[in-house]
């Protein structure tokens, strides 16, 4: 017995937008059943992945917080995947982004001024753009396949950071810890709601999906990307040349991997210390996706991942779930979403072997 | 004798269409049969359940007298039933041999498989060197590949599916002494076209479809060209109307020593190209395809951008290093011959799609914005004016038919009244309606003052609507003559270039 895929005359606009609910429910079902096999409380282990960070109000800053980043990062990767640009090094250029606003906190370590701030914000997002260049003009001068030089420059990133804080940055005062010291006040994030540690990156997130999606939908930049995804040789021919479009997109989304470090080393950690590489660029990659490559979705999809951070750390201290089990629920997420993406446009067909020509 | 072939109420349903409604016809044993039709007519979906593409919802297939069902084309093989289809499955880094060895369903010795072939050519004149690489043979060349794929089977019914549409008049002339040939040993053929002249010349019977539906069946021979298009498309055809004693202006586009680099391996680029078309003028270029159109249209667009500004001159100013967007500004639009991923985005709505040529000369942006409003009114007018069967702006490109498609395309580019305007296949693929209202638009937009480029291989189209013809071979251009100057013979001789007349010397006697 074969299979075959059949491509559809018509794929249904509903199914893909009920695929990302499918794919989440799919996850929990077939989480419950992995998990239950290898002997956890698997439905134990669903609930308090997917359920308990809704449940407990004390949980929602949290997932807040987690999400900022990754709709920041995910809106900026749906506007390149858009125009098939695969920018896979967004943690690379999100490492970039923060130690760039790390540079800038540290030069006005003492100072105070309402400038500081988007000093560093702007020199964040300039260190995202600057290191999503590289693959950029790689791409278009020696045409070198950006998924891998974006990939690559990410775990160059890393060690940039870890030579930092280790010899010229080191906090003088850290008693050799490999960390930077702790910003001076202006150079922080202020948390917008009293009590809590809901910072400043939450709205600011939101914004920028809700600004994306205008200009995605609305300019001729969009239309560009969008076209550029969809039939190459057609952008052409309407004058939107290929280069320039890649560096757009790697800057763009560069960019903003770049605003989300330096959010992220700002607001919640406040200094730049090794765990500061949290994948949340690779983790993006799912929030691009399950967001549709749509950044109105980009957003709900930011904070179901977010969810599964929360949801994963809560796992790990009631029953005992192992820190990996987190990437297991993500990556099921990603492989059904895809899955369903594929039998959207294509349909499974059995094709028996054909018996020989007889009389009907 | 039973009839080779005999189809009774054949009818297949797709989504939203019923492409064949209660089809019925026979094939004698021998017949050159047409299948006569506009495009979306039903021809290739028949086609394809005789060959075992697809299967009928109803009806029955009866072959030799008894009735058969073809599960897949490899059973259809096994009845003797060929195809030869209008695009060819070649692989061009292979060789003639090499490719066919791969289409046999049975595995034979390559010994044994060459004389097979080498006998076959003998037999049917189908004179080609079988260790050719297919990238150096010219389209007419790589048709006979297809046919001797297809005669190796013995077949007792072959099926063509459009096969002239890429052939010089010459070449036309080979294969149809080629088919009369097999017709007289008893091989049936099916003979799909919707160029009347052919089947008036070729064909013995022809079975005409419209909408779906078996309209008539007639000996074309008692018919004229004229009363056949009409039952094809049921109404009243159109002439092209050109206004006489037209005359015409100063030179608009002059292309002078236009060259490009040859960008993809088997890609023929555009060699030393010059030539002159005055405001109000139609220049048809012809040519066998593959032999440079393609470049030829990228570097007059400006997808090809040269490094000499005067290579293109508009009224003398020179644009030559421009891209699209500003050739376009300049006044330059241009009409690629793929419609689908190139002059159109399949996926986009119609409104979405004009904005991908006519934003800046029709104001649609403002401030980097797109006025979807301006957008959508102007789609709403080509859709009008060119009488194209969508639902509205908003249905996506690739819902529509090749006919529909390439309206929408064609009038998207002359409602934005380019002052130079270059096309390429106008009306590929285009029923006869429609491909008259084209022809029709074009000869108005020259009469309003345009210089019209019109690049095509159907050489009926280029005759009757432009007044100076060139013709390109290899990339180079033949120097351009007022149409009536032409013979057909003549243009022939000149399509085939330098391998149309070689291929006897070339290839070698089995």
């Amino acid at each position: 017995m074969q299979f075959r895929l059949e491509k559809r005359r018509e794929p249904s606009r509903l199914m893909s937008y009920i695929t990302p609910f499918a794919a989440v429910l799919l996850t929990m079902v077939l989480g419950t059943v992995i998990f239950s096999l290898i002997g956890y409380d698997g439905l134990g282990a669903v609930r308090e992945i997917f359920l308990t960070p809704l449940t407990n109000s004390y949980k929602w800053q949290d997932l807040g917080i987690k999400a900022a980043p990754l709709i920041i990062i995910g809106t900026g990767l749906s506007i390149a995947y858009r125009a098939n640009v695969w920018n896979i090094g967004a943690e690379g250029q999100y490492v970039i982004g923060g130690l760039a606003g790390t540079g800038i906190a540290l030069l006005t370590y003492g100072m105070t001024g309402w400038w500081i701030l988007p000093l560093m914000v702007l020199a964040g997002i300039l260190g995202g753009m600057a290191y999503a260049a590289i693959p950029a003009f790689l791409r278009t001068r020696l045409n070198v396949n950006e998924i891998l030089t974006s990939l690559m420059l990410t775990y160059a990133s890393v060690q940039l950071i870890y030579y930092l804080i280790r010899a010229p940055w080191k906090d003088p005062m850290g008693m050799g810890f490999p960390q930077t010291r702790l910003f001076s006040e202006a150079a922080r994030l202020p948390t917008i709601i009293p009590g809590t540690i809901v910072h400043l990156g939450v709205p600011i997130a939101v914004i920028v999906g809700i600004v994306a999606w205008f200009i995605m939908t609305r300019s001729v930049f969009g239309y560009r990307m969008r076209v550029v995804g969809a039939a190459p040789h057609a952008a052409r021919y309407g004058g939107f040349s290929e280069n320039k479009t890649i560096w757009l997109a790697m800057l763009v989304s560069g960019g903003l991997a770049g605003l989300a470090g330096v959010l992220e080393v700002a607001g919640p950690f406040q200094r730049m210390v090794p765990g500061f590489p949290t994948n949340y660029g690779f983790t993006a990659i799912i929030v691009a996706f399950l967001g549709r490559l749509n950044p109105l979705g980009v957003i709900v999809a930011g904070v179901v991942l977010a969810i599964t951070f929360v949801g994963g750390e809560v796992a790990q201290t009631t029953i005992g779930l192992p820190n990996a089990a987190t990437g297991i629920f993500q990556a099921m997420m990603l492989f059904f979403l895809l899955a369903g993406d594929i039998l959207i446009k294509y349909r499974l067909r059995r094709v028996s072997p054909q018996p020989s020509v007889g009389a009907a | 004798m039973p009839n080779r072939l005999e189809l009774t109420g054949i009818t297949k349903q797709f989504p939203g269409v019923l492409a064949n409604d209660h089809v019925s016809f026979s094939v004698k044993p021998g017949e050159i049969h047409a299948l006569l039709g506009e495009n979306g007519a039903g021809k290739s979906t028949l086609v394809k359940m005789i060959y075992g593409i697809m299967q009928p919802d109803a009806g029955e297939i009866r072959w030799n007298g008894e009735p058969v069902v073809v599960p897949n084309p490899k059973a259809a093989r096994k009845l003797g039933i060929g195809m030869v289809f209008q695009h060819f499955s070649l692989f061009e880094a292979l060789t003639v041999l090499e490719n066919i060895a791969l289409g046999m369903d049975a595995k034979i010795p390559s010994r044994e498989l060459e004389s097979r072939i080498r006998e076959v050519m003998q037999t049917y004149g189908l004179l080609l060197d079988p260790h050719r690489t297919v990238a150096t043979l010219s389209v007419g060349e790589r048709q006979r590949i297809e046919i001797v794929r297809a005669l190796l089977l013995n077949p007792q019914l072959l099926i063509m599916d459009e096969p002239t549409s890429v052939l010089t008049p010459q070449e036309v002339e080979q294969l149809f002494t080629v088919l009369r040939k097999l017709a007289a040993e008893g091989c049936s053929i099916l003979y799909i076209s919707h160029k009347l002249h052919e089947i008036k010349a070729l064909c013995d019977t022809a079975t005409i479809l419209r909408g779906g539906k078996l309209v008539d069946t007639c000996d074309p021979k008692q018919e004229t060209s004229r009363s056949m298009a009409e039952k094809m498309i049921g109404t009243g055809l159109r002439d092209i109307v050109k206004g006489e004693g037209r005359v015409l202006g100063p030179p608009k586009l002059v292309v002078n020593r236009l060259r490009t680099g040859k960008t993809g391996h088997f890609d023929v680029p555009v060699d030393n190209v010059s030539f002159t078309v005055r405001s109000g003028e139609i220049l048809g270029i012809a040519g066998v395809a593959g032999n440079g159109q393609n470049a030829l249209l990228d570097a007059l667009s400006g997808e090809i951008i040269g490094d000499d500004r005067e290579a293109i001159t508009i009224d003398g100013y020179g644009i030559g290093l421009m891209n699209t967007t500003e050739r376009r500004k300049q006044g330059l639009c241009a009409v690629p011959e793929e419609r689908n991923g190139h002059a159109a985005v399949g996926d986009f709505s119609l409104a979405d799609n004009s904005v991908l040529t006519a934003r800046d000369r029709l104001g649609m942006v403002v401030m980097g914005l797109i006025n979807s409003g301006a957008a959508k009114t102007y789609t709403g007018k080509v859709i009008a004016d060119f009488a194209v069967k969508a639902l509205g702006p908003a249905s996506t490109a690739g819902s529509l038919s090749g006919g529909n498609l390439q309206k929408y395309i064609m009038g998207r580019e002359i409602l934005q009244k380019p002052s130079v305007l270059v096309v390429s296949q106008p009306t590929w693929g285009v029923d006869a309606g429609a491909a008259a209202a084209i022809h029709q638009a074009l000869v108005d937009l020259a009469a309003a003052g345009s210089a019209i480029v019109v690049i095509s291989q159907d050489l009926d189209e280029l005759r009757a609507l432009c007044d100076t013809l060139a013709v390109i071979n290899m990339g180079r251009l033949s120097e351009a003559r007022p149409v009536k100057d032409f013979s057909i013979e003549e243009i022939g001789l000149l399509m085939g270039g330098v391998h149309g007349t070689t291929e006897g010397a070339d290839a070698i006697p089995a």
